[in-house]
């Protein structure tokens, strides 16, 4: 078994490597092998949940060790890391197939599926890794792996200052994560999963709400939770096959993840908090999906809201409700992602919805697939969001009222910026020569696009799920269905959906180019383009506190450290040579009289002072 | 004699027989010129990666060689080499930088070519011996012998400004070492041992220890001198000028390996042996260390150069080194050591590529680059990996130091205020470093770049370009992938020198220098992170 996890761990560094050694030149060559690695992947991944029943794998070896302090390199692969590894490879070696057809005119698909393949390794080793060291080196690289592919395309300014962004803030939070593990260490003296959590169980006076929230920090930044979440939006300017398996089904979703693996080092104050600001979250990206104008950023900010509605799941205490959203998230909003990314390769590269339009006549696959995923993320009965969301929804209002009310203004809301969505892009009539002319596009898109489809729509049926995949998800969800309240909510839950729908249909059935919003209500809408200046704030910070700082401190050591001390010292040694030198004159008559002063400094030194 | 030991003292010997054969004019064509160039600077790093390989040894020193028939065994000192679990890892980076400064230099087409190469060569042949002397003063002299030729080649070869920073360089520098020295003969005089070397030493003070007051005075020396070599905050300045205007081999072998005596010393000789005045320094050591990390990063923000920002960048890591060395625990030192090696891998590849860069836009100015990696996607590769080595991303060896330095320093909870700001320093650099590649390699051409490749067309990375840049970020990606291969014989060096020492309770805080602990502390100078 453990040979077998680790071929599949190490198969797609190596399909990187041969592809940066070998196929930098050949762009068919090296889409065929990273293809052919994630089928491999995806073959071993199954193998691996399906066919062994122990859960803890550790490979006896040491990857470092000193003074000391000793990292073993190990798998876990209990029930949560055999579902997401599932959603992982899954979805991955779908968005691979994606990608065959929606890069094949591109001239550096052998950069784009190297970097592709860097993230399936990376992430198939946060997925697997028994403890903290090792879940941050793959979290690192990652974010590695996801600064390379926003920069596909680097020549344009939009996607070197957003891959840099996002780098930068996942390491803000990264800093905070660091810092949480070495405190972990030192408090607990290890940070292998299995152990952490016995030695929590066994004395729970370890576990502190300071400890907790540093480590929670890494999610804050995987995640693009408050206040970190700028760098998700601008990372869209990634290819869009990498925004739905990079920034929608799987690596932003890992911030969900390690708050599940570690569940027993958080308290109560810090779960509260979390699940504050993950509801807060959901509703503050409504609004901001609410007014976008790109396809992209619309399902951008709605992947914040859904990853607020997951963390205010963990914060509750429903980590198993929290990874069921996870799970059928990564169907939905891939498919949309990928239903976007079929749009716009039909579209040549056009992204703004409102030069779309009917585009349900011309590409009839790729709107009924987005239509499913609309509805699914909407919560329509009987799809896998409404499962999951509502599950969310009832857990909160048993347990927390506000928060609850929080999340059904922002449930509301997704399904108006949805439909909207919707209804600007496939419905009316097209509103620019691209659109008139877009065609559906092969069955290596489509073909994804309606796996996806079928999976959003039967994701939600719990008792479909084999049980080496729900075993985590069960006895959460064993909860929720002996919960109160059950029919208000599917009233509550379908009222939702169904007042989101007629607002949109009232507001954006019939669009031209312009927003309607911006006529009915300039203020509302100026409030919600704003985004309530986060980014502002930031490029503030950086353009007029950090870098006059750094200016000035530049300035600082010019003149008081290799000014003042260095050139300082210099003149100082200088200044006696000169008094030195001013004695030596080469006239005879001046060194008489030195010679005389000398003589009676000495006999006055032996007359007085010896004496 | 066997093999090995015929090998530790060829990686010395072979560059110093070349430098005089380059000194004495033999090679008058290019071509056997450059033969024998690959021959002196290829001879030290296949003993060094060969030696790597076979060192084996959990006590003390593998392939020793000694000569005592100096006239110098009274003093206690005798030509006495050999290799321990904290060196090995050491030879081995000088010997692979060697190769690849020697190999740029070789290709470099600078003039005066046989005296350059005889000048690098004396340096190499410094270098080695460093990191391969059980005997001190064959390692302090080992150091001049490298230091040296520096001097000159800045003086000759260097950028703008070449003489006065030359000066600088070497006023600077000697008085470093002249301080280092004077700790370095108190100890001898001080310490009665029948040998001048690391263990005769702790065993001779194990027997009649110190007194307090002179051991911190010793190590107080032995700090500064060692600190000013290593660029520790505000004794720097130096080291930004100095790489500036340096040729690219000499920048690549001074950051890369010259720099790392100083802590080598400390790691070695002086923490072992004056544990207790150790930690009475200790504190000041942080605090100025956090000068490199947060004054020096800032300042490295500021640059508009690319060959000076990796300059201060390099001085800004030293930082990490330091707070492993003052953590006083066999994990920050351990630690500081695999950063020290990853570091001078990284740091030279940085001057490497900054050279190549260079030769495709004929400035450093960032803000004159842009869209490189379009025309020249090999470079853009190792330009980008370079840097995510130096802002240690996991994968490049740079990461287990830093990761190590700062789990030693979460140990004590005196330490966590060190370890919050100095954690920070890994946004800082990853600011810098990634608005460098930026600007370089991605975006759009500068106008002035265009302009310049209108003239010149650009072609990415030869063959011979690419040989050592490869076997650079080879070697970062080995340590970085296989951290055990180096840490597993620092450990169990560092473990026994220090394990005795820090992690008894009996040793409780020293009560010497009570004015060194809190009372003059030195003011982080910035608090902006």
């Amino acid at each position: 078994m453990i040979s077998l996890a680790l071929s599949m761990l190490f198969l797609p560094l190596l399909s990187a490597l041969v592809t940066l050694l070998f196929l930098r030149k050949n762009g068919n060559l090296a889409s065929l092998l990273s293809v052919c690695t994630s089928a491999g992947i995806l073959i071993l991944a199954l193998s691996l949940i399906f066919g062994f029943e122990e859960d803890v794998q550790a490979w006896d070896t040491t990857w470092f060790a000193m003074g000391g302090w000793e990292l073993r390199f190990g798998f876990l692969i209990d029930a949560p890391a055999r579902l997401l590894l599932f959603i992982v490879a899954f979805v991955g070696f779908l968005i691979h197939l994606f990608s065959l057809g929606y890069m094949a005119h591109d001239s550096a698909r052998p950069r784009y599926f190297g970097g592709l393949s860097i993230f399936m390794f990376s992430m198939l080793g946060i997925t697997l890794a028994d403890n903290l060291i090792m879940i941050f080196v793959f979290w690192e690289l990652v974010g590695f792996s996801s600064y390379l592919l926003i920069a596909h395309y680097f020549k344009t300014d939009e996607a070197s200052k957003a891959s840099r962004k996002a780098f930068i803030v996942n390491r803000v939070g990264d800093f905070g994560f660091l810092i949480g593990i070495v405190l972990t260490y030192w408090s607990f003296g290890t940070v292998n999963l299995i152990e952490l959590a016995d030695l929590s169980d066994f004395s729970p006076s370890l576990v502190t709400t300071s400890l907790c929230l540093a480590l929670a920090c890494g999610f804050i930044g995987k995640s693009a939770q408050f206040p970190l979440h700028v760098w998700l939006p601008d990372a869209m300017a990634g290819p869009t096959p990498v925004s739905a398996l990079i920034h929608a089904a799987t690596m932003v979703a890992a911030g969900i993840y390690l708050l599940l693996r570690i569940d027993f080092l958080f308290t109560d104050q810090a779960l509260g908090l979390i699940a504050f600001l993950g509801a807060a979250m959901g509703l503050y990206a409504g609004f901001c999906a609410l007014v976008q104008k790109d396809i992209k950023k619309i399902l951008a900010y709605s992947t914040l809201s859904q990853l607020g509605y997951m963390a205010a799941a963990f914060g509750l205490g429903a980590p198993g409700v929290a990874l069921f959203h996870l799970t059928t998230h990564a169907f939905f909003k891939a498919l949309m992602f990928l239903g976007s990314g079929s749009v716009i390769h039909a579209c040549h590269h056009e992204q703004n919805i409102f030069k779309y339009g009917g585009l349900r006549n011309r590409m009839p696959i790729t709107a009924l697939t987005f239509l499913v995923g609309v509805l699914a993320i909407s919560g329509v009965n009987f799809l896998s969001g409404y499962f999951s969301k509502d599950a969310i929804l009832l857990w909160a209002y048993n347990f927390n009222m506000p928060i609850f009310i929080i999340l059904y203004a922002g449930a509301i809301l997704t399904a108006v910026y949805m439909f909207r969505l919707y209804f600007i892009t496939f419905e009316g009539q097209p509103r620019s020569e691209s659109a008139t002319n877009a065609t559906e596009n092969s069955f290596l898109m489509t073909g994804p696009l309606l796996t996806l489809a079928v999976l959003s729509i039967v994701g939600g049926y719990f008792a479909l799920y084999p049980q080496r995949l729900g075993a985590y998800l069960g006895p959460d969800l064993a909860v929720v269905s002996s919960l109160p309240h059950h029919m208000w909510m599917v009233v509550l839950g379908t009222s939702a959906w169904i007042i989101g729908l007629l607002f949109a249909r009232s507001f954006y059935w019939k669009v031209d180019q312009v927003d309607p919003l911006t006529r009915r209500y300039p203020g509302f809408y100026e409030i919600c383009q704003s985004k309530l200046y986060f980014d502002e704030i930031y490029r503030f910070y950086v353009d007029k506190i950090q870098d006059p700082a750094a200016r000035f401190l530049e300035i600082m050591e010019l003149l008081f450290i290799s000014g003042l001390m260095v050139r300082g010292s210099a003149g100082v040694t200088a200044l006696f040579s000169m008094l030195a030198k001013a004695c030596y004159v080469g006239r005879i008559h001046a060194y008489i009289i030195w010679f005389m002063v000398g003589t009676l400094g000495f006999l006055f030194y032996s007359a007085v002072l010896l004496d | 004699m066997n093999l090995e030991t015929i090998l530790l003292l060829g990686a010395i010997i072979v560059p110093a027989l070349g430098s005089i054969l380059f000194f004495s004019g033999f090679p008058k064509s290019g071509e056997t010129l450059k033969k024998l160039g690959y021959l002196v600077f290829g001879f030290p790093c296949f003993a060094a990666i060969f030696l790597f390989f076979r060192f084996d040894s959990a006590n003390g020193y593998c392939f020793e060689f000694l000569y005592d028939r100096m006239g110098l065994q009274e003093l206690g000192i005798t030509f006495h080499l050999g290799l321990n679990g904290v060196s090995s890892p050491l030879f081995a980076l000088a010997g692979i930088v060697c190769f690849c400064a020697g190999l740029t230099a070789v290709h470099s087409g600078a003039e005066r070519l046989r005296l350059y190469l005889a000048l690098l060569s004396m340096m190499v042949s410094g270098l080695m011996g460093i990191f391969a002397c059980v005997d001190l003063f064959f390692y302090y002299l080992f150091h001049e012998f490298a230091l040296i030729p520096t001097f000159i080649m800045i003086g000759i070869w260097g950028g703008r400004d070449r003489r006065s920073i030359a000066l600088e360089i070497t006023i600077y520098l000697t008085l470093g070492a002249l301080i280092s020295l004077g700790g370095l003969v108190a100890l001898n005089v001080l310490v009665d041992a029948p040998k001048f070397d690391f263990p005769h030493l702790s065993e001779a003070i194990a027997r009649s220890p110190l007194l307090e007051s002179s051991s911190s005075k010793i190590f107080g020396l032995l700090l500064f001198g060692f600190g000013i070599l290593v660029a520790l905050f505000p004794f720097h300045t130096w080291a930004a000028r100095g790489y500036d205007s340096a040729p690219t081999s000499v920048s690549m072998l001074h950051a890369g390996v010259l720099k790392k005596f100083g802590l080598y010393g400390l790691i070695q000789i002086a923490v072992p042996l004056l544990p207790s005045a150790a930690e009475c320094w200790s504190p000041w050591i942080m605090w100025l260390a956090l000068g490199n990390i947060v004054f020096v990063g800032m300042v490295a923000l500021a640059q508009t150069s690319f060959k000076s920002m990796i300059s201060y960048g390099s001085v800004m890591h030293m930082g990490y080194c330091f707070l492993g060395v003052a953590a006083c625990s066999a994990l920050g030192a351990g630690s500081a050591v695999m950063l020290m090696c990853a570091h001078g891998l990284s740091i030279a590849l940085m001057f490497l590529v900054a050279s190549f860069v260079r030769k495709r836009t004929n400035t450093f100015e960032m803000s004159e680059m842009g869209g490189l990696a379009e025309r020249t996607p090999l470079l853009a590769c190792f330009g980008i990996a370079a840097t995510l080595a130096t802002i240690g991303l996991p994968g490049f060896g740079n990461f287990w130091g830093e990761f190590g330095i700062f789990l030693s320093l979460g140990e004590s909870s005196e330490h966590l205020i060190f370890l919050v700001i100095a954690a920070s320093g890994i946004v800082l650099s990853a600011i810098f470093g990634l608005r460098a590649v930026a600007q370089i390699f991605f975006g759009k051409e500068s106008e002035e770049l265009s302009e310049h490749i209108q003239k010149y067309p650009v072609e990415d990375l030869s063959p011979k370009e690419i040989l050592p840049a490869s076997f650079l970020l080879g070697a970062l990606l080995f340590i970085g992938l296989w951290p055990i291969s180096i840490s597993q014989r620092i450990d169990e060096d560092i473990n026994q020198k220090y394990n005795p020492m820090f992690s008894d309770s009996s040793l409780a805080k020293p009560s010497c220098c009570p004015e060194d602990t809190d009372s003059s502390l030195p003011v982080d100078p910035s608090p902006v992170e």
